[in-house]
């Protein structure tokens, strides 16, 4: 019986190697850093905070921290032939205490050529660098603009295609996805903006992006709209139309430029709310010696009432094939309306952090 | 032991001295391509040769004609091309071209598969592939 179990188990392994190929790839970040001068944020007793990244709560403080921004991240990719393949990546952040969770988990099937099918649980592709957030590798900062990516959700369940298509020498890239989430305790809402249980679904999730590249010039498109709900402490909130749904519009541009040596970087969104508009935008420049980038940016949030960005300069240098090393200071102004009263909109309060480390990817 | 060294020594050769760099596919294949289409069939934005076929490339792991190729044909350094390729792999967009250790193993697959595209040492150039370019 064993023996013949052992066979068995055997043999499937065998044909499985055989008939799909998985793939192990992977990205990491080693991150460190601290709030050199800050002002905290008194009328909510938090202490001098650089929030540098609003989804996970990544916030730096007075003391030396390689929470916020450390990660690690598996990715599995099975080739199961003819175009189909299953792909799952598990991502272990400092900022979750480095608990380990299945951020995406999705099949693959090429329907020809242009055409890509895909379904299960993805990154949400809505800023430029939203879907590769964690991937530090991929870009020049230590982690993508804070202000420009206030957004609670990151993730979506549903189904997407992706499509390609060469028009003389552009290439035109894109996605159509629709689906939902429902992210229960939402961490940026709990444990930062209303100190209770908060309950975040973000339903009928639909959205188109259009990409247009050609040599140095990168040009992105973007619209997503959602219905949004939201529970705090169990408790449904009704929006200000009378309703338990508000209905979200986003819109996006960003324009990229790497022209010999020379980096910039912009984008541009809005995002309507039930009338309110929430804008944000950066702007990135560098330039590449050799190894060595160095690089200026602004990033901006504004919806009439919190209103912040942060100034930054930074230095990448290339100093093995697979890794990066990075540094960056960051200064952020925090201008939310109400400052010391009970109304009032200021997220974490002024900060001038420091932050450097390694990214990686293998 | 004489062989090892003697391997490693043509090794160190090769990487620092050779002719330039060769693209080649399968005799078969009547395809003309200029940079810009090998440059987009290495960077994944096509999967197809300029008459319809399916495209396969393959990459060499390292040494000085990849090394030539990555910075002459595809105008990238290696980190950069490893971040262009990190944001696909990541986003499930797209996969690198398969990676192979020699010039020889290039020829092998070249020449038995006609939707294979690879490059190799000029030098190394045999009869069994077709020269489509060389930088």
């Amino acid at each position: 019986m064993k023996q013949s179990l052992a066979i068995c188990l055997g043999t499937l392994l065998l044909s499985t190697a055989a008939s799909a190929e998985v793939h192990i790839s992977g990205f990491a970040s080693v991150v460190g850093g601290q709030v050199l001068e800050g002002s905290g944020v008194e009328e909510f007793g938090l202490e001098p905070t650089f929030l540098a990244d609003y989804p996970l709560v990544g916030a730096y403080t007075e003391e030396w921290s390689f929470e916020p921004d450390t990660l690690f991240g598996l990715q599995f990719s099975a080739d199961l032939m003819d175009g189909l393949s299953a792909t799952a990546q598990v991502v272990s952040r400092g900022a979750d205490n480095f608990s380990a969770s299945f951020e995406w988990a999705y099949l693959s099937y090429e329907l020809n050529e242009h055409w890509t099918l895909q379904a299960g649980k993805k990154r949400l592709p809505l800023y430029y660098y939203s879907d590769f957030f964690d991937v530090g590798y991929a870009y020049p900062w230590i982690r993508p603009p804070a202000d420009n990516y206030t957004w609670q959700i990151f993730n979506y369940t549903g189904a997407s295609a992706l499509y390609n298509y060469l028009i003389g020498d552009w290439t035109m890239t894109g996605q159509i996805y629709y689906g939902r989430e429902d992210d229960e305790p939402n961490k940026l809402l709990s444990e930062f903006f209303f100190g209770a249980s908060t309950r975040e679904i973000w339903k009928d999730i639909g959205g188109l992006v259009v990409q247009f590249n050609r040599d140095w010039l990168d040009i992105r498109l973007t619209h997503m709209q959602y219905n949004n709900e939201r529970f705090i402490g169990g408790e449904q909130r009704i929006w200000d139309n009378g309703s338990t749904e508000r209905k979200g519009k986003f819109y996006g541009l960003s324009v990229n430029v790497d022209w010999n040596n020379l980096l910039v970087l912009t984008e541009l969104n809005r995002l309507t709310l039930e009338g309110s508009d929430l804008d944000t935008y950066l702007v990135t420049l560098g330039y590449r010696f050799g190894d060595f980038l160095p690089y200026v940016s602004y990033s901006d949030f504004d919806d009439g009432s919190e209103i912040h960005n942060t100034a930054s300069v930074g230095l990448r240098w290339d100093f093995h094939p697979s890794a990066a090393f990075k540094i960056q200071y960051d200064d952020v102004t925090d201008d939310g309306v109400g400052a010391g009263t009970p109304d009032s909109w200021r997220v974490a309060g002024d900060a001038k952090a420091i932050s450097l480390g390694v990214d990686l990817v293998f | 032991m004489k062989k090892l060294l003697g391997s490693i020594l043509l090794c160190l050769c090769s990487m620092q001295v050779f002719a330039g760099v060769a693209v080649i596919v399968h005799p078969s294949n009547g395809d003309s391509l200029d940079k810009k289409d090998i440059e987009n069939i290495y960077l994944g934005k096509t999967k197809s040769f300029p008459g319809g076929g399916q495209a396969v490339p393959v990459n060499l792991e390292g040494g000085a004609v990849r090394e030539a190729f990555d910075s002459n044909v595809l105008g990238k350094s290696a980190s950069q091309l490893k971040a262009y390729w990190s944001q696909k792999v990541f986003t499930g967009k797209g996969t690198p071209p398969k990676e192979v250790a020699s010039d020889a193993e290039v020829i092998g697959l070249v020449s038995s598969n006609p939707n294979i595209i690879g490059y190799i040492d000029s030098s190394q150039v045999n009869g069994s592939v077709k020269v489509i370019a060389e930088y």
